[in-house]
């Protein structure tokens, strides 16, 4: 059976989506069947990715009880002539869409949780997939702790920042711990020179186990070239030789052994 | 006295059944202790919804019966103890506790009960 995976971060700006799109994109390389879908109801940027906004349903439908899974699912196998299959579910990107989310009462919220943890029958079982990769707001909101409860594994992105740190910590133990998850940190935009031998790498990686108390999948190397892209390349996909891919490439090895 | 003579040489039993009345009871009053805390930290709050930030709230024992509960829809107490790995009697102890505490809602079908979360017929 498939498996759902939630990328989240106590703070926003750590490379959440670009993780998820490029993971997404590399198991579709090795003929994975795949779901991305965009939880970010507050900052939805899965459609600028991917470059479409003519969604005709968007995942706040189905939450919202409007329409069913394969509705909201636009089908970009053939677009990106992948060898598995690769559907995506978009975030309503408008201000209407942000605020109506927004505005949600708690018990929209208990539903909104029954309606993610059917996607386990529905996406996994139902259309046979073997991946569901959640792309989460930051923090503790409802959204990304629904995702969280819904996942089966939880990969934790965060930068060297002391208070992304910190807060990374405090989610492991008041969150993630909580609810049982089985979890891993990814380490990201580590200024490359901390990397720089193998003696430094395993320094790095002993030190941040122990801080975390939680397995380091992989300490992923700052790069111009990412940032350079701006968030509309797949490098997965258009740089398969790239050091950020081959990361992604280690990241997607260690999640399938996890 | 009679009683006392009717009791005589069946000590072990006594104390048995003394024992088994003292642990009935003792759950009961953890029930009772765990529905005021609840109800103290929660009193400002709509205690009847449970949300994430409910669960995250609840203690582990409880939030692990009702996050199970919240992933099957509905179900008996011996599914969720399935699930759970914890005894079957463990598991309708919590249910139960749920539901007084506001948070589920349970159905006697035939001879099962069945406990849930929300209808889809009451949203």
């Amino acid at each position: 059976m498939g498996k759902i995976i939630a990328l989240h971060s106590y703070k926003g700006g750590t490379g959440k989506t670009l993780l998820s799109i490029n993971l997404a994109s590399t198991y579709v390389k090795r003929e994975k069947n795949i779901c991305l879908l965009d939880l970010d109801f507050r900052a939805p940027s899965l459609q600028a990715a991917f470059k479409t906004n003519d969604a005709e349903y968007w995942l706040n439908d189905y939450l919202n009880g409007v329409c069913e899974i394969d509705k909201v699912l636009i089908d970009f196998t053939q677009k990106h002539g992948r060898s598995g299959r690769f559907l995506v579910g978009l975030a309503n990107p408008t201000t209407e869409g942000i605020r109506e989310m927004s505005a949600k009462d708690r018990k929209w919220e208990m539903r909104a949780l029954g309606r993610l943890l059917s996607l386990k029958t529905s996406l996994l079982n139902d259309m046979d997939l073997d991946y569901v990769i959640l792309d989460t707001s930051p923090g503790l909101q409802y959204s990304s702790i629904n995702a969280i409860v819904s996942a089966d594994i939880v990969l934790v992105v965060t930068s060297l920042d002391a208070s992304d740190i910190q807060g990374t910590q405090r989610m492991t133990s008041e969150l993630y711990d909580l609810f049982e998850k089985k979890t891993g940190i990814l380490m990201n935009k580590v200024p490359a020179g901390i990397l720089s031998s193998r003696k430094e790498r395993e320094k790095f990686y002993k030190y941040f186990n122990n801080l975390h108390k939680l397995p380091i999948l992989e300490a992923i190397s700052c790069s111009c070239d990412v940032l350079r892209a701006g968030g509309t390349c797949i490098f997965a996909e258009e740089k398969p030789e790239h050091s950020f891919t081959k990361a992604v490439e280690k990241i997607a090895t260690k999640i399938e052994r996890f | 006295m009679t009683m006392y003579k009717r009791l005589e040489g069946k000590p072990t039993r006594i104390l048995e059944k003394i024992k088994e009345s003292l642990d009935r009871l003792n759950e009961k009053m953890d029930v009772m202790i765990e529905i005021q805390r609840h109800n103290r930290r929660e009193n400002q709050a709509i205690p009847d919804v449970l949300d994430v930030m409910t669960l995250l709230s609840l203690p582990d024992h409880l939030r692990k019966t009702a996050v199970t509960l919240c992933k099957l829809g509905q179900a008996t107490a011996e599914e969720i103890a399935e699930q759970t790995k914890r005894a079957r009697a463990v598991e309708s102890g919590y249910l139960n506790q749920l539901v007084l505490m506001g948070y589920l809602k349970k159905e006697r079908r035939g001879r099962k009960a069945y406990f849930f979360v929300e209808k889809e017929a009451e949203g």
